[in-house]
């Protein structure tokens, strides 16, 4: 065999997902250690600027609660702005959650293994985001639970026909079920943590919270289905949730909005948007955390190529709703898509296109897939050009409205800027607690992808 | 591990094989000819049903091999072959293609000038859908797909002679972007031969709709071949129950993901209820259409859905690929829903005929027969493959 | 590890049973297909991570808990439907959007989606029904040493209500299996 093909069959054995010769132990020690050691100082003061942050977020909210929703830059024909750009943006940025936890599990894609918990974590702060907005929307917050089917005083029910109504179903189970999830997915490792306990407080926290684990085999054994259910659950479920809020658009017979390839779209653009939001914070966590025998150059490798590969299909979606507008000869579709890419919003499709469609391109490359500079700024840029993507689609279809006397122009107001970057301080509040008790990798399915785990010496099927 | 399968077709078996399938073509392509005497354009129709019901498969098949190679799939690789032997007739599909290049007149009316001057928004499409550009585009479609076939079979193939696994990388890396251009080519091949059979329709999800038929479509059939290699006493022992289980399960999720675009195409018309939209679904709810609109959820979802979430029925070597062939039945008759209601002569109730069966077994036929004769040729595994160890390994957890 | 068996030594608490560590999986699989030829029932596993093959090797069936999904599902399914079939054609029919007052197209979503979420509630509840947690107070959270089985030790637990357990013989046995450590377990 020349050196050209045993280069290739180097590079074609399964790569090793833990580095660093490492046993059973140093994997509880190396994740534990980040939880247990002394609070870092760097950590206090992330967690100072965080919750400032999280304040603005709660004084926009109590601002906005106190006076109204007209507070919002909302207005005729845009009454839909920021606030449901913003709540499709953080619902789209937890789905990446879901797939790496659930999807690639049924894969069998071992790697996920070291960024499954912090993925999963970050699902479920972004849903907390995310609810926050269609909360507030509502105006009259403190009656925000009519919006479930419960028996109250006025005996009327909510109304099943409103896509409206199926987000409410469709948000909260999936932060259900997101949630049961990842504890389900904690309670051995809360175990470890148990055991490694020191304090008396601690051990009983954690004690409780492990719901007295103790790896039993025939404990496993119920275990093991239920994880495996569970992600056969999430892997539709999260399919659904992002096509029912692509229902909230497609539904109408709005232009631009109105187009039946929106629920697999949606899938893909939250799954890329969720993809470029896990790299950003893995690769600050990696650096911070010194994870690199954990979060190997394998596992950023093939983040990139899902990223190129779903930023592609988002690109495929808008090409074919482009054609499509052209191809239907309707004069309302084509004027959308025109008005789009060459209106007043143009700014803000180039940069959605330019972000989404473009810039992913880069990872076709070997060389850049291994630059974490690249990788950082590419995921970065991933995440402004998906916020972007659902501001185009909310506003720009409703600033045109079929009448020219009704057409308009939204700006933000200060609360609608405040209240975005307020979000922000929530979710990386919620993160940076999770860091200081929770452990942020998962330990025994790390220990199980591992060469020793293996009794028959085989180290993979 | 040893295994002692035997990795390529004994030459008594293709025989036996072949026989069956060179019958149905010379049957199937006799009574085409006569009804194409006697009903011209009921052929035209019938053909294209059988045309693009195969076609489907076979890109279901190139969709399939591609993916495997992108995520280095350890657990497919004893059926690798199969699929890239299933996929690379897109060539003989080529040929197959000039009747429905001929029926152009028939099938489609916005080839007619006259037709196209009477109508407003034909005209506005016209840049697009003439006959001209049509066949533009086939050949392209077509060149592309041979191109993409060709290269991945062939590195396949030579991998089995020399061992050298660079060229598993190099099918990788065709792969990759392959996938790109089949989406792109599939999908305007969708509008063109299926979508512009009523010119005024139209749907951005449709691309999407026809791969998903025609990958859980392939996935039967996959399963179906094994099966009847297997019955053959073929690949026993490379193809085990662990592999069926896992295709079980790749035939149960094509089957929820059709669902999954199927429910939303329809359903978003349905809300929207726009005129120019639900006429292509009023056809198919009219006389007996309806009926056959009621039988896709039903028998391409609710039944396999059902019939498929056991892990006892996915690991049983009769009920499975029963199953697949009920699939490979309930995606002809999406195909056939798409394409007859739009059949002017057909009106509101469905003829199913004879033609219909005669233009189905030619197609078949021909690529069946074809196929067999390139499956005996090579071996029927991938034998030198850098992860053949793995996947004859492979159990599900 | 070089703990060998320690003796009880207080006589008024209750045997539970013993706690035998191995050092890697392969041991472990190997002792506890011994384990159970001996003829053995009341024993069990502790590892940090589910092993594969230990199933078979204790000689435990598949879980049922798919079924239990299954009609949890279902469960779901029949709710939302009802739910809105009786609030939407029934109990307050109102006309909206020219929309019918039921219909199966617009009732899948929410339909789906309580599908999900009664198919989980049952998934997690139900595994740790069958495996009767939450259960705080176990005897083996008294022996020090067991904190290591959810780091990197693999344990086979025998517990004294089982007919063929004898505390002597039996450590005895779990030493010729080639335990790197015994321990006693009290309750």
């Amino acid at each position: 065999m020349s050196s050209v093909s045993e280069d290739a069959a180097n590079q074609l054995s399964r790569p090793q997902l833990v580095l660093g010769g490492q046993n059973f132990h140093t994997v509880t020690e190396a994740v534990s250690r980040i939880a247990e050691g002394k609070t870092p100082k760097a950590w206090y003061l992330a967690f100072a600027i965080t919750s400032s942050i999280t304040a603005i977020l709660g004084a926009m909210l109590a601002y906005l609660v106190a006076t109204g929703v007209g507070v919002w830059g909302n207005n005729q024909p845009i009454g839909w702005a920021w606030d449901i750009t913003n709540f499709v943006f953080w619902i789209g940025i937890g789905h990446a959650g879901t797939l790496i936890s659930a999807i690639l599990f049924l894969f069998r894609q071992k790697w996920r293994t070291s960024i499954n918990r912090f993925a999963e974590a970050m699902t479920l702060f972004a849903v907390a985001c995310a609810g926050i907005y269609p909360l507030f929307h509502v105006g009259r917050v403190w009656v925000a639970w009519w919006l479930f089917p419960l028996p109250y005083s006025q005996g009327m029910w909510p109304n099943f026909r409103s896509p409206l109504l199926w987000d409410v179903f469709a948000v909260s189970t999936y932060g259900t079920v997101s949630l049961l999830f990842w504890y389900v997915g904690l309670i051995p490792d809360i175990g470890t943590f148990r055991d490694r306990a020191k304090s008396k407080i601690k051990k009983m926290i954690y004690g409780a919270l492990s719901l007295g684990w103790r790896g039993s085999g025939r404990h496993w054994r119920h275990y093991e289905i239920a994880y495996m259910i569970l992600a056969g659950l999430s892997t539709p479920l999260v399919l659904s949730v992002h096509s029912v809020v692509s229902f909230d658009f497609a539904v109408s017979i709005i232009p631009g909005w109105h187009t039946t390839i929106f629920p697999p779209y949606f899938v893909a653009g939250a799954i890329f948007s969720g993809f470029a939001m896990v790299m950003t914070l893995m690769l600050i966590a990696r650096w911070i955390f010194k994870l690199e025998n954990f979060v190997t150059m394998v596992h950023l490798d093939n983040m990139c190529k899902i990223m190129l590969a779903t930023g592609t299909i988002v690109g495929y979606a808008y090409a074919t709703e482009f054609f499509i507008a052209w191809y239907s000869g309707n004069a309302y579709e084509k004027f959308t898509f025109l008005n789009r890419a060459f209106g007043p919003y143009a700014w803000a499709y180039w940069i959605m296109v330019s972000c989404n469609v473009i810039s992913p391109q880069l990872f076709w490359f070997k060389s850049l897939r291994s630059n974490l500079t690249v990788m950082f700024i590419v995921s970065i840029i991933i995440n402004i050009g998906m916020w972007f993507e659902r501001f185009v689609i909310i506003v720009t279809s409703l600033h045109r409205d079929f009448l020219p006397s009704s057409w308009g122009y939204f700006s933000p107001t200060f609360v609608d800027i405040l209240t975005f970057f307020g979000s922000f301080g929530l979710f990386l509040t919620l993160f940076l607690l999770f860091i200081r008790v929770l452990p942020i990798i998962a330990v025994s399915e790390v220990k199980g992808v591992m060469p020793q785990a293996h009794a028959h010496g085989d180290s993979h099927h | 591990m040893k295994v002692t399968d035997k990795f390529k077709l004994e030459s008594a078996t293709i025989q036996k094989a072949r026989t069956p399938l060179i019958a149905l073509a010379v049957v199937g392509w006799l009574v085409s000819l006569a009804g194409f005497a006697i009903n011209r354009d009921q052929f035209y129709f019938s053909y294209l049903v059988s045309f693009v019901y195969v076609l489907s498969i076979c890109l279901g098949a190139l969709f399939f091999v591609m993916i495997q190679y992108v995520t280095t799939s350890g657990w497919s690789v004893t059926v690798r072959r199969l699929a890239e032997t299933v996929m690379v007739n897109v060539d003989i599909l080529a040929v197959l293609f000039i009747p429905v290049a001929i029926g152009i007149p028939t099938l489609f009316h916005w080839s007619h000038p006259e037709v196209v001057n009477k109508d407003l928004l034909l005209q506005k499409k016209a840049g697009y859908l003439n006959t001209t550009f049509f066949i533009v585009r086939a050949v392209i479609y077509f060149l592309v797909w041979i191109l993409l076939t060709k290269q991945i079979y062939g590195n396949s193939v030579s991998q089995d002679q020399n061992g050298n696994p660079s060229h598993t990388q190099t099918n990788a890396k065709w792969s990759a972007p392959g996938i790109l251009l089949l989406f792109i080519t599939g999908s305007f091949a969708a509008f063109d031969w299926l979508m512009s059979l009523d010119p005024h329709w139209y749907s951005t999800i449709f691309g999407i709709y026809f791969f998903s038929g025609g990958g859980v479509s392939f996935v039967a059939l996959l399963i179906v071949i094994a099966i009847l290699l297997r019955r053959s006493g073929y690949l026993e022992k490379a193809i085990t129950v662990e592999h069926y289980h896992d295709l079980g399960k790749l035939l149960f999720a094509f089957t929820v993901f059709w669902t999954y675009i199927a429910f939303s195409q329809y359903f978003l018309i349905w809300y929207a209820n726009i005129p120019e939209e639900t006429i292509w679904y009023i056809h198919r709810f009219e006389g007996s259409w309806k009926a056959v609109s009621v039988f896709l959820p039903l028998g391409h979802f609710l039944f396999p859905f059902f019939a498929l979430i056991s892990r006892t029925a996915k690991r049983h070597l009769v009920f499975l690929p029963a199953m697949a062939l009920w699939i490979l039945f309930a995606h002809y008759v999406d195909i056939y829903w798409m394409v007859m209601p739009t059949h002017a002569h057909h009106g509101p109730n469905i003829k199913f005929l004879f033609l219909d069966l005669a233009t189905l077994a030619a197609v078949v036929g021909t690529v069946g027969f074809v196929f067999v004769s390139r499956l005996g040729k090579n071996a029927i595994v991938p034998v030198r493959d850098p992860f053949l160890e793995e996947s004859l390994k492979f159990e599900n957890v | 590890m070089g703990e060998k068996t320690t003796v009880a030594k207080k006589e008024e608490k209750e045997l539970y049973g013993v706690l035998a560590h191995f050092d890697t999986p392969e041991a472990l699989l190997k002792a506890v297909r011994k384990v159970r030829e001996n003829g053995y029932t009341r024993f069990d596993t502790h590892t940090p991570f589910p092993i594969h093959g230990l199933d078979p090797a204790m000689g435990m069936s598949r879980s049922k808990l798919p079924y239990l999904v299954f009609c949890g599902g279902l469960g779901g399914v029949a709710t939302a439907l009802l739910l809105q079939w009786w609030t939407g054609a029934v109990d307050y029919p109102l006309f909206i959007g020219g929309k019918p007052f039921f219909a199966i197209e617009f009732a899948t979503p929410v339909t789906f989606e309580l599908m999900v979420l009664f198919s989980a509630f049952t998934t997690v509840f139900g595994m740790l029904i069958l495996n009767g947690l939450p259960c705080l107070y176990h005897p083996l959270f008294t022996v020090k040493s067991f904190e290591r089985a959810s780091d990197d030790s693999f344990c086979i637990s025998i517990e004294a209500k089982d007919d063929r357990f004898d505390k002597k013989r039996t450590v005895e046995f779990l030493q010729s299996l080639g335990s790197s450590g015994i321990e006693l377990v009290e309750d």
